[in-house]
């Protein structure tokens, strides 16, 4: 993992001990959006991981039926 | 295992706490009392940065040069309009003592006037002055030391001034001061060589601060070195321009701007310089330089210069025209100069930051309501509806399958049964379930993610504006902009000591607590988060976040406690709306049968 992505995974897990205690858990999917952004960073590298986590949030919405949406594998 | 993870993290936050608390302490400069005061006669010279030879010196090195020997006190030019009172030092043309009348220090009525601008002899010096450099050796120019004669006894509105020098061998200084009738200063310098030979001279008008504010150290605010150069913004903290000066003889930023200004920002109040015309190309510098003593000894300077020296043929007069601004940085005020005087964005002399297409209008918005109300408070709480209630829409959407998920209770119940050893499992499944049924209680993560930016933007309004400065709401806050002066320590004054006066963790507001409560019941209705250690540390958010925001300005924490409010209120109108519809489906489907 590229040093960008581990930064990128620490941004999301400082999110998630802090921000996310103050405005709460909303997510419409399984895995939800951080689970999603810190497998996606892992996988994919930091800036197709920040791409996919983008596109996953901007589908996050109630028009969105939401569910189980896992990272899609690589390659 | 969990439970020592958790007693971890909750360790490391509170280390976290006091190592920034004592950061904050260490860095933080001293109070202007504890600075020694330094008279204008033990003042050293500044010694010209970069090398002299090829560079012109800085603006106002020269005038630094000369040494002061004891003369007759020097004559003042009182200046005077509706919103500063002062005067101008003639002995250097130094405008070196500016009162902001309409402003005081603090809410007593007798409390004094918000000074920006003091002389030398003040512990805090800080002055405008306007001068020249001189461009080749044969030309004696003005300095600290030079006595002008002013053709009248008083700078008001309409009435200006002009400040004249003869330096004896045919060249004649003149500086045509006037004055509005709000915080901008004018100055039209010109040189009149009356001699038989040609005159280079560098003509430059500055502002110099001869200590370090004290500095509020938000991170979320600039105090410090700001301007507008050739359309950028360039804030510079003076730690940052310390360390940059250092490193390139004296300069932290030089640059030459077709229009725009620079100056010194705090919190409130602004004092910059900028050419009189917006297509006047000057040089304009952030500098510093450390006249020894500590920080006692710091000098910090904005100016600008013509870009290169100007010659002056015999029978010749050249000049320069340039602004001062001294006094509040009122949006409206800051934008009528921008739009009458065409100065580049001087708007953001507020540190609007980078939500400033939110920020302003959020300003604007807030601002029009306090006109119609007449009290800040309470248009913080009227605006702060306004916008939850433009967020309503999207936060009903999602609770509006509320009343389908009640069908499928039977079925979640069976998914956590079954297995209710593995709870990811059992979250794995709850999601395809909602899929297939096509139901979902949450709103999503977007809608949330819109609105940070959008209180954030809230919260700078209310922070960097001064128009919730001294502006009071109901019971015992006076002050907006202060914080709350309550404290639960000292059982809100029963107790006769102030706890803070040890560390300022012990100061607990009345309205900070009152934050925490409603964070707290807010966060009870929020689905906890599906990390079990997490949610534990949630449950300490709204204590940390209590500590944290209890020394903010009290605008602010009521801000906080009112938005908490409306979110509670609007997730219990939804869940009750909810309830009452699907009991209304049920007694219809009861009667049809």
């Amino acid at each position: 993992m590229t040093a960008a992505a581990v930064a990128l995974k620490g941004c999301v897990h400082a999110y998630r001990y802090t921000l996310r205690g103050v405005i709460g858990s909303h997510c419409r999917f399984y895995p939800s959006c951080s689970d999603y952004a810190l497998e996606a960073l892992s996988t994919h590298g930091a800036a197709r991981g920040t791409l996919m986590t983008a596109k996953r949030i901007l589908r996050c919405n109630p028009w969105n039926p939401g569910g189980y949406d896992p990272v899609p594998p690589k390659g | 295992m969990d439970q020592k993870r958790l007693f971890a993290a909750i360790a490391l936050s509170i280390g976290i706490l006091l190592i920034f608390d004592v950061y904050n302490r260490a860095t933080r400069p001293p109070t202007p009392t504890s600075l020694p005061s330094t008279p204008a006669q033990t003042t050293t010279a500044t010694p010209a940065p970069g090398p002299a030879a090829s560079a012109p010196a800085a603006p106002g090195a020269a005038a630094e040069a000369t040494t002061a020997a004891p003369r007759a006190a020097a004559a003042r030019l009182p200046v005077e309009n509706p919103r500063v009172a002062g005067s101008i030092n003639l002995r250097g043309a130094r405008l070196d003592d500016l009162v902001l009348t309409t402003y005081r220090e603090t809410l007593a009525p007798d409390s004094p006037r918000v000074r920006l601008f003091a002389p030398r002899t003040d512990p805090n010096p800080y002055f405008a002055q306007w001068g020249w450099t001189a461009g080749n050796a044969n030309i004696r120019v003005p300095d600290n030391e030079t006595d002008w004669t002013a053709s009248a006894d008083r700078l008001a509105p309409g009435t200006p001034v002009t400040l004249s020098w003869d330096n004896g061998q045919g060249q004649v200084f003149e500086i045509v001061l006037s004055l509005d009738e709000q915080y901008m200063f004018s100055a039209e310098q010109r040189v009149r060589n009356t001699g038989t030979e040609a005159v280079t001279v560098l003509p430059w008008a500055r502002i110099r601060r001869e200590h370090t504010p004290p500095t509020a150290g938000f991170y979320i605010l600039h105090e410090g070195f700001t301007g507008v150069l050739d359309g950028r913004l360039h804030e510079v903290t003076y730690k940052n321009a310390e360390t940059e000066a250092q490193r390139r003889s004296g300069i932290a930023l030089e640059q030459d701007t077709t229009g725009g200004w620079a100056g010194f920002t705090d919190k409130y109040w602004l004092a910059a310089v900028m050419p009189a015309s917006p297509t006047e190309t000057l040089r304009a510098a952030y500098r510093f330089s450390n006249d020894g003593g500590g920080t006692a000894g710091d000098r910090w300077q904005v100016d600008m210069a013509a870009p290169q020296p100007v010659t002056v043929a015999p029978g010749a007069t050249a000049q320069t025209a340039t602004r001062v601004f001294a006094g509040a940085k009122e949006v409206h005020l800051l934008d009528s100069y921008m739009e009458r005087l065409h100065i580049a964005d001087f708007d953001k002399a507020i540190d609007f930051g980078w939500f400033y297409f939110l920020v302003k209008p959020f300003f604007l918005a807030l601002d029009w309501i306090f006109r119609l109300t007449g009290n800040f408070g309470v248009a913080i709480l009227i605006f702060t509806v306004l916008i939850k209630a433009a967020f309503f829409p999207l936060a009903n959407k999602a609770y509006h399958s509320m009343a389908r998920m009640k069908a499928l209770a039977p079925k979640m119940t069976e998914i956590k049964e079954r297995y209710k050893d593995d709870p990811q499992k059992a979250q794995q499944e709850m999601m395809a379930l909602y899929r297939t049924e096509k139901v979902n209680p949450a709103s999503g993560c977007l809608p949330i993610l819109i609105q940070i930016p959008v209180f954030f933007a809230l919260y700078k309004a209310l922070f960097v504006t001064i128009e919730m400065r001294h502006q009071p709401f109901f019971g015992w806050i006076h002050d907006l902009s202060a914080p709350d002066p309550t404290n639960l320590f000292n059982l809100f004054g029963l107790l006769p000591f102030d706890p803070a006066q040890w560390s300022h963790w012990l100061h607990m507001p009345a309205w900070a607590v009152i934050m925490g409560i409603t964070m707290f019941v807010q966060q009870k209705l929020n689905p906890p988060p599906p990390d079990p250690i997490q949610a534990k540390i949630f449950q300490w958010m709204p204590i940390i976040f209590t500590f944290m925001l209890a020394s903010m300005p009290s605008g602010l924490i009521i801000y906080w406690a009112w938005n908490n409010t409306l979110s509670v209120a609007q997730q219990y109108y939804i869940m009750r709306h909810d309830r009452a519809a699907a009991k209304a489906a049920k007694t219809s489907v009861k009667a049809a049968k």
